[in-house]
């Protein structure tokens, strides 16, 4: 047990000090659990007004080291030096009272609270034994203008999107003064905008002395306020540089351990001029309107725009999972009557949403009953009853083909990564001979190795004449997969352009409302 | 504050497969089970015979046969409050139907079986259909389904059934008796008991259909993920109502029994029933949740709570304090659940 151990809440008087001083510093931490060695020997220090990156792929450790900063887990050796002070944290609470905060990817926040409630939960200002509500809502204005953001104090968090309520998270952090701020994949779900106000915010907290831990796959991104990078691979350091002084390329070859020539594989599947999906006219009153687009056997169409341009919902109704109040849609000729997601599957759609865990998995249950749970008269006889033997095989056949990385097919799929989750809902509509896969947002919160895997199989579906849609909200991965690229804006379809003739200026100015650029159809 | 209390629960600890925790889990409640069968035995010579064995098999029938309706229930993620209530209602229109109508008992009983799967019904509907949460929709059911069987039977028992309305509560299989010297029977061997061999075959069936049948994992996806579940075709209020037209069926036919052991229909009969039937499902691991719960785990849920009730009164523990006994167990178990289930 290390002597450095805290004396109940006595924190140093320690001046604000210069930008670049050490604000934490992690050295040599190994964090053991029984049978696993999670960290072994990583460096990691974080300087007064920088923006630190970790990166790494899944199960790198990244989550492991957050952890013990923010003191969830104590490290099984290894010294915290924060402020100058050797420390543990024997708890989250503790780390907080210090200055050191998390925002978690999932959001915490009471959803049925006030945007002020929330912030100073557990800590309202009183009068007595009453919450004293002025101090309460004044309290929280100088936080979230302090931001820079118009967000009302008194209005609920369930009224927020996701970006107003990582700002929320953000400004918690400030009101509880936190010197340390942890931000785990901040932008996974915000849009391009969204994901500029927050930049603008992170340059000000630096500007302000805070030092940021910043944990994001989009490695594109992290040039505009990233100060430097911290490698991790199977719970090992790599090497920490000046982000200034590395490219992406590097991080991403020291990530995975061999160098990616290609983040896209090479496309091997040709569009050829057979329509199998087409739909006309879509319209669902308040999400889309008038939607018009044709899918060819062979081709890989992206659906692109803003978050709530529509891309989602079009696929939903598409599916079968939200009604459509007009408008045809076409498979191979034929003139479906979808009313519900077993219709569209029956017809041969299938959909890959963009939520894995809440509407993709049944997450407790095994590997191979969610690969046939949409084709379970496959894998049974006329009296309902399952076929094991036919159940195996086919679980087996997909776990092989997709490559899945499972200690055996009765593995619950929660205990599965990201990426093996994704190739088991890929392997489910496989087995149900789907003729167009929907894939929505498919390598979100997914390592760059199995995103490259999904890539992959998303072209050989091609290749095989299954039609792919493939809704991304990144554009380097629209423009690197698909042929073709429908452009939603506000509920409609700006524009639909090809893959090889476009970039990405073109497709956010489609995106953004302002129609054709320059000459250009 | 040391360092050793502050450790936070590893995740890699009790790295054990669900599977085997499944394994875990049923021989923890068979061993209690064999720890009570043990220590009743030593304390009370009687408990520990045949004639016992099926008395206790005869009372644990009607939480079983609830129990594995409320297990189905639940792991839809949903719960069925009014079982009680219905089975007195089946149970006293069953009864009306041999007195008042004079039907044959068989024909009489498959109408009280009717109503309670007609009550699970308009369980079913009104939480698929009209969204209300399970705990209300079989609440309102529990209510309105106690005040029909009173208002119909006017709040008074029926009897004067006729003795083969005993039949099925009070009939036993492979029942032998001699006749002594002295004239008077011997009873040689009890027999089996029609509700127990009911209760078995009704298990077998049940953990079939949940273990081998399309139906029966259709059951746990909607309890795992009911979104992900339709996104894949499953016909998600459909099973959902399935497990509640099932629960009332087969509170249904617990009515029928249990007036048919007294061959007398009382209203006022299986109060808190559903209690009973939740708790056997819930020792037996059954997670409120939803997605997880198995058919002999159940089984046991409901022995151990049979056993207690039967090895308490053996032991002439007052009707309050094994109120007291049970509901410690129950928070126990849960509680090692939950213990186990800590990552």
């Amino acid at each position: 047990m290390p002597n450095g151990a805290i004396a109940g809440g006595r924190i140093d008087a320690s001046q604000p000090a210069a930008a670049g001083e050490t604000l934490l510093s992690l050295e040599n931490i190994s964090k053991e659990f029984p049978g696993v060695k999670a960290l072994q020997g990583v460096h990691f220090n974080l300087r007064r007004g920088e923006v630190h990156a970790v990166c790494g792929e899944n199960g790198a450790g990244k989550s492991t080291l957050m952890k013990i900063i923010s003191g969830v887990y104590t490290p099984t050796s290894g010294r915290i030096v924060y402020k100058g002070t050797a420390r543990s944290f024997a708890s989250p609470l503790e780390a907080e009272a210090l200055g050191i905060a998390i925002i978690h990817q999932e959001l915490n926040l009471i959803p049925h609270l006030s945007v002020a409630e929330n912030i100073y939960l557990a800590r309202e200002p009183r009068r007595g034994f009453l919450v004293d509500r002025k101090a309460l809502k004044a309290n929280a204005q100088t936080c979230l203008d302090r931001l820079g953001v118009a967000i009302e104090p008194e209005r609920r968090v369930r009224e927020l999107s996701v970006a107003q309520c990582q700002m929320v998270e953000i400004a918690k952090a400030l009101s509880l003064n936190a010197e340390v701020l942890i931000m785990d994949e901040p932008t996974s779900s915000l849009t391009e905008q969204e994901t500029r106000l927050l930049f603008k915010v992170i340059h000000d907290l630096k500007a302000s002395g805070v030092g940021i831990v910043y944990i994001s796959h989009r490695l594109d991104e992290m040039a505009e306020i990233v100060d430097r990078v911290t490698v991790l691979r199977d719970g090992r350091y790599v090497a920490t540089d000046d982000f200034a002084a590395t490219n992406v390329d590097e991080i991403v070859s020291r990530m995975v351990g061999r160098s990616l020539e290609e983040k896209f594989p090479e496309r091997t599947s040709r569009p050829t001029r057979d329509v199998i999906l087409a739909a006309r006219g879509l319209t669902r009153r308040g999400a889309f309107h008038d939607i018009d687009f044709e899918l060819r056997r062979g081709e890989i169409l992206g659906f692109a725009g803003l978050m709530d341009a529509g891309r989602t919902e079009v696929a939903r109704a598409i599916f079968g999972a939200d009604a459509l109040d007009a408008g045809a849609i076409t498979l191979e000729g034929r003139q479906l009557d979808i009313r519900s997601p077993r219709d569209a599957i029956a017809a041969g759609l299938a959909y890959l949403s963009e939520d894995r865990k809440a509407q993709g998995l049944a997450v407790k249950m095994p590997v191979d009953a969610n690969m046939t749970l949409a084709n379970m008269d496959e894998v049974s006889n006329r009296f309902g009853l399952i076929d094991f033997v036919k159940h195996a095989k086919a679980a087996r056949h997909y776990i092989d083909l997709l490559s899945i990385k499972t200690p055996s097919a009765s593995q619950p799929v929660r205990l599965l990564s990201g990426g093996n989750q994704q190739k088991i809902i890929i392997g489910k509509w496989l087995f149900r001979q789907s003729r167009v896969l929907i894939f929505d947002e498919p390598t979100r919160g997914i390592d760059v190795g199995a995103k490259f895997a999904i890539y992959q199989i998303m072209d050989e579906l091609a290749a095989k004449g299954i039609g792919v849609i493939l809704i991304s909200s990144e554009l380097p991965e629209v423009l690197g997969m698909t042929d073709r690229i429908a452009v939603f804006h506000q509920g409609r379809i700006a524009g639909v352009l090809e893959t090889a003739a476009t970039s990405q200026e073109e497709i956010m100015h489609y995106a953004s409302g302002y129609g054709p650029a320059g000459s250009r159809d | 504050m040391t360092m050793t209390v502050a450790t936070p629960p590893s995740p890699a600890r009790g790295r054990l497969t669900d599977r085997q925790k499944d394994i875990v889990q049923k021989f923890a409640a068979l061993g209690s089970l064999l720890v009570l069968i043990v220590v009743f035995s030593l304390t009370s010579n009687a408990f520990f015979t045949v004639n016992n064995g099926m008395t206790i098999a005869l009372q644990v029938t009607s939480i079983a046969l609830l129990g594995i309706g409320a297990t189905c229930v639940i792991i839809t993620g949903g719960i069925d409050l009014s079982v009680g209530s219905v089975l007195a209602l089946s149970g006293v229109v069953a009864a009306l139907a041999v007195k008042e109508l004079g039907l044959a008992v068989p024909v009489a009983m498959m109408l009280g079986i009717l109503t309670g799967a007609f009550c699970g019904l308009i369980n079913g509907i009104l939480v698929t259909r009209m969204r209300l949460p399970p705990f209300i929709a079989t609440l309102g059911m529990m209510l309105i389904a106690r005040g029909v069987a009173l208002q119909i039977t006017g709040a008074r028992a029926v009897s004067g059934l006729g003795e083969s309305f005993g039949v099925l509560g009070n009939g036993a299989l492979f029942r032998i008796v001699t006749i002594g010297d002295d004239g008077f029977p011997t009873v040689v061997f009890p027999g089996i008991p029609y509700p127990v061999i009911l209760m078995v075959v009704i298990a077998l069936a049940v953990s079939l259909m949940l273990n081998r049948s399309v139906l029966g994992r259709h059951i746990y996806a909607v309890g795992s993920n009911a979104e992900a579940a339709r996104l894949s075709g499953v016909n998600v209020a459909g099973v959902t109502r399935f497990t509640y037209v099932l629960s009332g069926s087969l509170a249904g036919l617990t009515g029928c029994v249990l007036m048919s052991r007294l061959v007398t229909a009382q209203p006022n009969e299986g109060v808190m029933y559903e209690l009973d039937a939740i708790a056997s499902a819930v020792i037996g691991g059954t997670s409120l949740i939803g997605g997880v719960g198995t058919m002999s785990g159940t089984f046991i849920g409901s022995f151990v709570i049979g056993i207690l009730r039967n090895g308490l009164n053996m032991n002439g523990v007052s009707a309050f304090t094994q109120q007291i006994i049970i509901g410690l167990v129950i928070l126990l178990t849960v509680w090692i659940d939950q213990l186990r289930n800590r990552r």
